[in-house]
């Protein structure tokens, strides 16, 4: 059963462009980081995107040095908030609805409009996410959208055989959105208890030195041989509180050691990215 | 309308009595007051327009428009149609690839748009769910709007003819396979001559989709003129990899290094414009013909939700004069003959901006 409100193109399915392998060996070999592990990439945030909208921001995650390599680009609008519909039942908080959706040119392989699994994984996390932040009881009786459009994703355009790295681009992805939405929030007057900010860190094999993974901050996949787990953290600097945590990968049960340390790097991470956002809104304010 | 005791802000009065507001805006009650909108511009004075192509990485095609607080962003992407799964298809002459490449012949230019239009080879969709706008929350099907925005994309694309067909076959040419061919023993000879048998040393394998997708990231008012802008702007932009047909494999294989511009005729500029009634919507309609109007160029969600009449007129003057594609009126009976032609010189003067602002 195809869209009818969409126009949908050719009824047999398209593919996508296959490439010619000539020439990947050269790019293959180039998986090296280009920070120091504890550094995160640079990012370029701005509110008021979207002005018919209660607040908004825009997100920009500077591109790798390496070509082929994009940043992500987020942009976020807020609306409300506003009264509930009749129907719905009484709230005596304010009812958080996220939505994330990339964009159908946002990745590799061609998005289609309807929300796939993970794009609602997304979104539940940023709610958890920011319902910590946001004070709920000021607003009972009333709603609050957060929509969240991935306009660029963060992957690899080479690296086409590489499967299962979706999985740690969706902690980027969560990390880049968690900011993007406090900005947000922060731009619409909407309190929170403090502003909310997402950050990664990831164990890494690089192929030098198989023997020892290390853990690096804002990983991209692409630099290191293998992602062998990654957390994607909220944090909230001045009360010192996780609002989510997300954890994937395997590691030693026995080894709790390496567990801390990994969410002690993702807290670092956060605090990073809180710094350009605290930057950002105090421009906006003053 | 004027209460002396109260003072309300002017986004007070605009929200409260829009019509209003904006007909005292646009016709002062003193003398040396220039008539202008409630957005302080002049009735015929579009908002400045910012193009930014090629900003996406993952698509082949890109471009970012901005017109005031409207802004849109267009990918283009293209994918592979190979011949065997369209269902009624009809090979091409082999003669007319040589026809295509050497001068464009009329008839040649009318196969082309035949064969984007039966293959649907461009799918243009118009994505406004972002909360782009209060009113467009996603979760919901698309809005009437939206739907239609796709359409006139859709229908301006094929009437336009800015895509040609040519540039989005992919050939199997034979005679060039040969080469490496000759090295293997028979089998390949005996393939080759049964292949001259029939006939097909050269022909189309598989055709290129170009999927056009537009996504709002903000929006105010007159969405067609920036989403088209968008669209041109963005294949102006495209660069598709060269494919060939790869005999061993039987797909079609993608250079990694090598990518050709596509070739997009004119610079069609779409500019709207909507009639603003002295009267309003409601009593309108039993006195047709009274009153003033004032058309209003380029309209923001406030005069759009104001204004019954709508006109789009479609341009290009990249040859030299200027040629009107398309013109498409909605609702009201204000702009008759004269009128329309009026604005064709208005269009023609939005299109330099446009052009101005693609380089």
């Amino acid at each position: 059963m195809t869209d009818r409100r969409r126009i949908n193109g050719p009824a047999a399915a398209t593919i996508p462009p296959f490439f010619e392998d000539a020439g990947l060996q050269e790019l293959k070999s180039a998986k090296v980081r280009s920070r120091p592990p504890n550094v995160i990439r640079k990012m370029y945030l701005k509110t008021g995107v979207t002005p018919s909208a209660s607040g908004s921001a825009y997100l920009e995650i500077e591109t790798s040095a390496k070509p082929g390599v994009s940043g992500l680009k987020l942009s976020c609008s807020v609306h409300g908030p506003r009264s509930l519909p009749r129907s719905s039942p009484f709230s005596p908080h304010i009812v958080l609805s996220t939505h994330v959706k990339y964009a159908p040119f946002a990745t590799k392989q061609r998005r289609g409009y309807l929300r796939d699994p993970s794009e609602r994984d997304l979104s539940i996390h940023l709610e958890a996410a920011l319902r910590g932040a946001i004070i709920a009881d000021r607003w009972p009786k009333s709603g609050v959208d957060i929509i969240i459009s991935i306009i660029e994703g963060d992957q690899d355009r080479e690296t086409s055989k590489s499967q299962g790295e979706e999985v740690w681009d969706m902690m980027n992805a969560l990390s880049g959105c968690i900011t993007v939405a406090s900005a947000a929030l922060a731009d619409a007057g909407i309190d929170c208890v403090d502003t909310v900010a997402g950050g990664v860190a990831a164990l890494v094999q690089d192929a030098e030195d198989a023997s020892t993974p290390s853990i690096v901050v804002d990983p991209i996949p692409s630099e290191h041989e293998k992602v062998l787990a990654a957390c994607c953290i909220a944090y909230l600097p001045t009360r010192d509180e996780v609002t989510n945590l997300w954890f994937r990968g395997d590691l030693p049960a026995s080894d709790m050691e390496l567990y801390t340390s990994l969410v002690e790097k993702g807290v670092q991470a956060s605090k990073y990215a809180n710094r350009v956002l605290v930057e950002c809104l105090s421009e906006t304010v003053g | 309308m004027t209460t002396p005791g109260l003072s309300f802000t002017r986004p007070v009065f605009a929200k409260l009595s829009p019509h209003p507001y904006l007909l005292r805006n646009l016709s002062p009650s003193s003398p040396g007051a220039r008539p202008a909108r409630t957005n302080g511009r002049a009735p015929q004075e579009a908002r400045p327009v910012h193009i930014n192509a090629s900003s996406l990485s993952h698509a082949h095609g890109s471009a970012l428009v901005r017109t005031g607080d409207t802004t849109v962003i267009c990918g283009v992407r293209g994918e592979i149609l190979p011949v065997e799964r369209i269902p009624q298809y009809r090979p091409l002459d082999i003669r007319k690839r040589h026809q295509d490449e050497g001068g464009e012949g009329a008839v040649e230019a009318a196969v082309g748009r035949g064969e984007l239009k039966d293959y649907d080879l461009l799918v243009p969709n118009i994505e406004l769910a972002t909360g782009s706008a209060p009113q467009f929350l996603p979760g919901v099907p698309p809005t009437p709007l939206a739907q239609t925005l796709s359409t006139r994309v859709y229908s301006l694309l094929h009437a336009t003819g800015l895509v040609e067909a040519a540039d989005l076959r992919i050939w199997y040419d034979h005679s060039k396979a040969k080469g490496e061919e000759r090295e293997d023993t028979n089998m390949g000879e005996q393939e080759e001559e049964e292949e001259r048998v029939e006939g097909k040393e050269e022909r189309v394998v598989a055709y290129w989709v170009l999927y056009i997708d537009l996504l709002f990231v903000s929006f105010d008012g007159n969405p067609f003129d920036a989403a088209w802008a968008a669209v041109v702007a963005a294949l102006r932009d495209t660069k598709l990899p060269v494919a060939r047909w790869d005999l061993d494999r039987e797909m079609v294989v993608c250079s990694r290094t090598e990518s050709r511009k596509l070739h997009v005729k004119g610079l069609p500029v779409a500019c709207s414009a909507a009639v603003f009634m002295e009267k309003e919507q409601a009593e309108a309609g039993t006195a047709v013909g009274e009153g003033r109007h004032w058309i209003l160029l380029d309209p923001d969600r406030l005069e759009e939700s104001l204004c019954r009449e709508m006109i789009t007129m479609v341009v290009d003057c990249s040859d030299g004069e200027t040629r009107i594609k398309h013109i498409e009126k909605q609702g009201g009976t204000v702009l008759g003959r004269e009128l329309i032609r009026g604005y064709a010189g208005v269009a023609e003067g939005r299109w330099k901006e446009i052009r101005g602002a693609m380089k």
